[in-house]
């Protein structure tokens, strides 16, 4: 037996060449997608999940939905309206990598099968991640986030546990709580780190948005009747339990002398979302820290547009907005295509999108103002936790080590977060650093004197782990017949660098 | 003149190197100052794959112009490998040292040649190899593929976490009272008096007065010798590495490629490590080097074939980091003649050689002759003719012989 003929693949890895290619079938991918492929551009659209919807229209099981509905049929609608227009739809399809040339992604389908994915417009939805912070206890089984909990109650019919307690900040605590009400859980308790539900001054540019406060009142009253308590400007002390969670103390922020405890068998906490953008950043998008949120955000206009032609970013990657923000991004950025193309969308339906855009600005704006800011959370919870309080939970990391580092020598600022990567391991595991690289740069500015050069941990390929054997396929791909319309533009891609974040 | 500090040696360099020199120079009750552009130990220190290569090396990683001379390697191993079985004591710190043996395999006849070939030079030298045929290997290994036909196994091979070694070191100095400085990159290097004057921090306000300049600035090593006035030819490249998921133990020994740019091997926590000197996409010595996907392909497609269980795990991190090669791929250790007490040292394999390499730069510095030849390792083979004062060098050479 010859090395030649030990392990080599059946074939080359398939290249999808198209005029869009957009990953994350969410509700800015899909509304991007539907508006493309109508008017005639070949689409296709790429999501790591079994079914289209992203997060927010998540599909639910056929069993759940033959027998308890479609909690959003909307999403649905959605779905199809896109698959009627010509998009091709890949799920299953984890994109995890930039090549060597700076705009081909390397995806492998649900087979482990290597995928290349080229477009002449790049779009980037892929969502956001839900933003947690370390607590002690955070690692037992059965701490969860209310994303979690929501994806369990929508698409399974499951609930996360018989008693919990619900923590966190942000909008999204309540619906969370209702879900598991509808699904008999005894909801302990909700636990608000942010004051939001008090009338104040700030609060007043709520009458502006009536939806949106009748959709919250019908939250509170469903609570209320079930008789759960929204403890506000409270926070998780720490959860205790043998195999898992039995039980968690919550105490004012700021003030743990006044703590709780409660018997539970599940915990969700969560402090809302952050983009996700390790793509975007693989592909030398610029990035810049929020001010608000302390998140690398990629810089982008209305229309999504990155510094890097023809790759736009779009949805809960560009910022947290909410699906309807991400609906009207994922519109106007393929109007900007379309324009691009020569193909440009009625000047009606331009001035809509822009207008809607808008008012959602407004409406996030003042979430914004009800809700503590991330940034603020972060350096409030974070740097009093106690030293044996696990940051990465992936390599069982103790914030007592990771202040030891910092601390060390004569090490004057910035701290390359990078460093205390290599001397901790914090990071090193299979979430990447991605849930434990804000607290580690956090825990690191709370040593005196200390600033980071970074809020995270670089973007590194892969963005998720894969299976080496997708990696054994022949390297030279000869390009199958690429799908681009006929006397299309040239190429919108230019060449790259990865970006590192911009304080 | 106030704010001037006076040391002994000024390393430039906090990677495994300079740590060592440092470790060394302080324990003989030197006054040791370091001076780190970064973090320390945070590049080709921080990246290598942390091997230990005690038999004989493979010649020629992927896209690497010309050979090493891997027999002149050989005494060399042989020596580092006596000081990496004392380091942990000498150091009083666990750098996860492991001597579990190694297999360097051959998959062709004419590999398998090279392995009788080197196993004759590895035996001259003193290093305890062994060849055994495909079957013979496979049931030392029951890993290797069955494209494997042929295999020298050495039991001195090992390896130490890379990112314990250089922070040990570090410490070991600082306890002789070394001060390291981090985020000081040198600005300027002046003859002063009889020696030298270093300026460094990112202000310039950091000035140090010294007898002996120790360069282990690795891909920078060039720079900073341009800074005393000497033009060396060095070829730093960047090379990548890659990293499994964590595994229950599974692979105890260190697995490499004779003809082909390969090493294996799992670490104290359970990732197993993909390197070979695969070459990065980008050396960006002012950022981050960046891995290429190709080589990564390559690489796993290649310890894929020779390990075939790696094709069911999965890869969870890759990662670039320089390398300061020289244009012939020796080692580089010595004076730069001309340059009185400039003392530079790099070049591939700096991690196997960190415990030798520190040991000599103390000689050096101290003018003892070193604990081994150097003689054609030194900088003048890098210099052009016209800066390469062969006659000084011989001369300066035998004054310091005599005075030992």
């Amino acid at each position: 037996m010859t090395a030649d003929h030990w392990n080599e693949p059946s074939g080359a890895p398939e290249t999808v060449t198209r005029d869009v290619l957009i990953v994350g079938g969410g509700p800015a991918g899909l509304s991007a997608a539907e508006r493309l492929a109508a008017a005639g551009l070949t689409v296709t659209l790429v999501d790591e999940q079994p079914e289209l919807g992203g997060q927010y229209y998540r599909r639910p099981a056929p069993a759940v939905a033959e027998r308890w509905g479609d909690h959003r049929p909307e999403g649905g609608a959605l779905v199809e309206r896109v698959r009627a227009a010509g998009a091709e739809c890949r799920t299953r399809h984890t994109v995890w990598g930039v090549d060597d040339d700076g705009r081909t992604l390397l995806a492998v389908d649900g087979e482990g099968r290597p995928v290349r994915l080229r477009g002449r417009y790049l779009i980037i939805a892929t969502g956001a991640y839900e933003r947690v912070l370390p607590f002690p206890g955070w690692q037992l089984p059965g701490v969860a986030t209310p994303g979690f909990a929501q994806h369990l109650a929508a698409s399974e019919h499951t609930p996360i546990g018989e008693r919990v307690l619900v923590a966190g900040s942000g909008p999204f605590l309540l619906p969370v709580a209702c879900s598991l009400v509808d699904l008999g859980v005894t909801v302990v308790g909700v636990a608000e780190a942010g004051t939001p539900y008090r009338p104040r001054p700030a609060a007043l540019g709520a009458l502006r948005h009536p939806a949106r406060l009748r959709e919250l009142a019908g939250y509170v009253t469903r609570l209320a009747r079930a008789r759960v308590p929204i403890w506000q400007g409270h926070s998780v002390v720490r959860a205790e339990g043998t195999d898992r969670v039995s039980s968690v103390t919550v105490a004012a922020v700021g003030d743990p002398a006044a703590a709780r405890t409660f018997l539970v068998d599940a915990l969700c906490v969560g402090y809302g979302f952050r983009p996700q953008t390790d793509l975007a950043r693989m592909l030398g998008c610029d990035v810049r820290t929020d001010a608000v949120t302390g998140d690398a955000t990629p810089v982008t206009d209305p229309r999504g547009r990155t510094s890097r032609p023809g790759v736009y970013v779009i949805g809960e990657a560009a910022g947290i907005g909410g699906a309807p923000t991400a609906r009207a991004r994922g519109l106007l950025a393929a109007f900007d295509i379309l324009i691009r193309e020569g193909r440009p969308p009625a000047r009606r339906d331009l001035l809509r999108a822009g207008a809607a855009l808008r008012g959602l600005a407004r409406f996030t704006e003042l979430t914004g103002r009800l809700f503590p800011s991330p940034a603020r959370l972060t350096s409030s919870l974070v740097p009093p936790l106690p030293g044996d309080t696990m940051i990465c939970r992936c390599e069982a990391v103790t914030a007592r080590e990771i202040r030891a580092v910092a601390g060390e020598a004569e090490v004057p600022a910035p701290v390359d977060v990078n460093a205390v990567k290599a001397r901790t391991r914090a990071g090193m595991g299979p979430c990447q650093g991605r849930e434990c690289g804000v607290a580690v740069a956090a825990l690191v500015r709370s040593v005196a004197g200390r600033t980071t050069d970074a809020n995270v941990f670089p973007a590194r390929t892969p963005i998720r782990p894969i299976p080496l054997r997708a990696l054994l396929a022949t390297e030279t791909t000869p390009e199958t017949t690429p799908k681009t319309t006929p006397g299309a533009s040239p190429d919108a891609l230019g060449p790259a660098t990865p970006q590192e974040e911009r304080p | 003149m106030s704010g001037v500090l006076t040391a002994d040696a000024v390393i430039v360099g906090a990677g495994v190197l300079g740590a060592a020199a440092a470790h060394h120079l302080a324990r003989a009750g030197h006054r040791v100052v370091i001076l780190e552009r970064g973090a320390p130990g945070r590049e080709g220190s921080g990246t290598t794959a942390g091997n230990l290569h005690i038999q004989a090396v493979h010649s020629q990683r992927p896209g690497q112009e010309v050979p090493l001379d891997n027999a002149r390697f050989l005494p060399l191993q042989r020596a580092a490998s006596e000081r990496w079985e004392t380091l942990e004591e000498e150091l009083g710190a666990s750098v996860e040292l492991r001597r579990s043996g190694g297999f360097t395999v051959a998959e062709t006849p004419g590999q398998h040649a090279e392995l009788v070939e080197k196993h004759a030079w590895e035996t001259g030298a003193g290093i305890p190899t062994e060849v055994l045929d495909g079957d013979a290997a496979r049931a030392a290994l029951p890993q290797l593929g069955p494209t494997v036909i042929a295999a020298t196994w050495c039991a001195l091979d090992g390896y130490a976490n890379p990112l314990k070694v250089t922070p040990a070191y570090l410490s070991s100095a600082a306890r002789s009272g070394a001060r390291t400085h981090p985020y000081s990159p040198v600005r300027r290097i002046d003859r002063h008096r009889e020696g030298w004057r270093v300026t460094a921090g990112r202000d310039g306000g950091l000035v140090v007065d010294t007898p002996v300049v120790v360069d282990t600035a690795g891909p920078w090593l060039g720079r900073v010798a341009a800074m005393a006035g000497a033009a060396l030819r060095m070829s730093p490249v960047a090379i990548q590495m890659h990293s499994t998921v964590r595994l229950p133990p599974i692979l105890p020994h260190l697995v490499q490629h004779i003809g082909e740019g390969l090493s294996v091997k799992q670490v104290a926590a359970g990732n197993l490590l993909i390197g070979g000197g695969w070459p990065a996409r980008t050396l960006d010595l002012e950022g981050r080097s960046l891995p290429s996907l190709a080589s990564l392909h390559g690489n796993v497609r290649l310890a894929a074939r020779v390990l075939p269980f790696l094709a069911d795990l999965r890869l969870l991190r890759m990662w670039a980091g320089p390398l300061a090669a020289t244009p012939d791929e020796m080692p580089l250790i010595g004076e730069v003649p001309g340059l009185p007490g400039f003392l530079v040292a790099g070049g591939t394999y700096a991690f196997t050689f960190a415990p030798l390499w520190g040991e000599t730069l103390r000689c050096l510095a101290e003018s003892k002759p070193p604990p081994v030849d150097i003689a054609d390792l030194g900088p003048g083979r890098l210099m052009d003719h016209a800066d390469h004062q062969a006659d000084h060098q011989a001369d300066h050479q035998e004054e310091r012989n005599t005075q030992c």
